[in-house]
């Protein structure tokens, strides 16, 4: 049995936000921003919006009726509330089904874990459709100081949702093959410390803020994903000469050159990168850049896509999926 | 010092591109700015094809590849386990 994204959708608040409006409060110019990002402008949400409300209206732009999902995947690492999460505000907000909600927080690998799931669920018949909304609104988290500034200039807010399904007609995509791997040792490497048990009452200010070792995750990630993606092709009998798409999660434009480096691809333009003009917005860039490239019209049947992806834990793996 | 000519030569090119005229033996090359953290992606991958040696992803930190003598001195290490 087989599984398919069968509908996308995204969504990026109205406010768009400069290099040169965050430059100067980052200790940073324009240019350095755009030379060691790629990132010329990100989307940030404002003060009423929340992370739900942007996975409802990604989730509404599949133009999937909420009668036919029956379950629902919420992937992301700003939840509207510490518990529960942000899957049950979807549900009330969109009138779903009573049907399970469940968040997960694999922060820029969720696309890929919320893939697998999804994918799980159809083929064991768990469920026929389930929805994989994708958000953030990291703005809110953001330190605009000079002493966060190389993190604070990534990120964005925005949201994606698939739509995972049984069945899928000439349009959607196969689910081939998800790999997925960790390596919990770098755990201080990337991510947000408090809250939580190990810090609880000893928490400091920025423990609560992104952290982020930049050399560690661009020596792993440079490197994990591409392995990753060997692993999807080998063991699929496929080599990167068969690929069509990467669609990767859209973390640093240097880092989606040292991929396409890495990976021997001819021609680089076959890499999607949505990140000059939305950021790297962690959970749902991957998504944001699937849909892009759906809505572009440029997909043709039988084209393979290879989606790679890391993430704080570290995590990492790719995705391979197939133009029906 | 058993480093094949093109690994050295890969790390010349890289500092000329990068500003750094010369690369002795000791230099600090991430200090330098004879490489970052992009360039010793590549760099490892060049160790890897002319050294004969895999390295893991675990071992890719900067620590290993400070210097021509201390990437000398890892590769001679990788060679021994191997």
């Amino acid at each position: 049995m087989s599984s398919f994204i069968t509908a996308t959708g995204s969504y990026l608040p109205a406010r768009v936000v400069s290099n040169e409006e965050l430059a100067e409060k980052l200790g940073l110019t324009p240019e350095q921003i755009f030379k060691s990002s790629g990132i010329r402008r990100r989307h940030w949400a404002s003060p009423r919006e929340i992370t739900s409300a942007l996975g409802c209206t990604a989730l509404r732009n599949t133009n999937v009726s909420a009668e036919d999902i029956d379950y629902l995947i919420f992937g992301t690492m700003t939840s509207d509330r510490f518990i529960p999460g942000s899957a049950p505000g979807v549900q009330a907000a969109l009138n779903l089904r009573e049907v399970p909600c469940l968040d997960i927080r694999q922060a820029c690998c969720n696309t890929l874990y919320g893939l697998q799931l999804a994918s799980a669920l159809v083929t064991s018949g768990l469920a026929t459709n389930v929805a994989v909304c994708l958000a953030e609104v990291q703005s809110a988290f953001l330190r605009l100081s000079p002493q966060a500034g190389t993190t604070s200039m990534l990120f964005g807010d925005g949201a994606a949702a698939l739509v995972v399904s049984s069945q899928g007609e000439a349009g959607a995509l196969e689910i081939v093959d998800v790999h997925l791997a960790t390596d919990g040792k770098y755990v201080d490497d990337l991510g947000i410390r408090a809250p939580g048990s190990e810090f609880n009452g000893r928490a400091e200010p920025q423990d609560y803020e992104p952290r982020m070792n930049g050399q560690s995750v661009i020596l792993q990630a440079s490197r994990r994903m591409l392995s990753a993606c060997q692993t999807v092709l080998d063991r699929n009998s496929l080599s990167i000469d068969d690929v069509s798409w990467i669609v990767p999660h859209q973390a640093n434009a240097n880092l989606l050159t040292q991929l396409a480096r890495g990976l021997k691809l001819k021609d680089v333009s076959r890499v999607v990168s949505v990140i000059e003009n939305t950021g790297n917005t962690s959970s749902a860039s991957m998504g944001i850049a699937l849909d892009t490239l759906r809505g572009s019209g440029d997909l043709k049947q039988g084209e393979f896509l290879l989606m790679p992806a890391f993430a704080a834990g570290f995590t990492w793996g790719a995705a391979l999926c197939r133009v029906v | 010092m058993s480093l094949p000519q093109p690994v050295i030569e890969f790390l010349n090119n890289n500092a000329a591109t990068l500003g750094v005229p010369q690369v002795a033996v000791d230099l600090d090359l991430f200090k330098s700015g004879a490489l970052d953290s992009f360039a010793l992606v590549d760099f490892v991958t060049v160790l890897e094809e002319h050294c004969g040696i895999r390295v893991p992803d675990a071992e890719v930190i900067p620590a290993n590849f400070r210097t021509i003598e201390d990437i000398d001195r890892y590769v001679s290490s990788r060679r021994l386990e191997s």
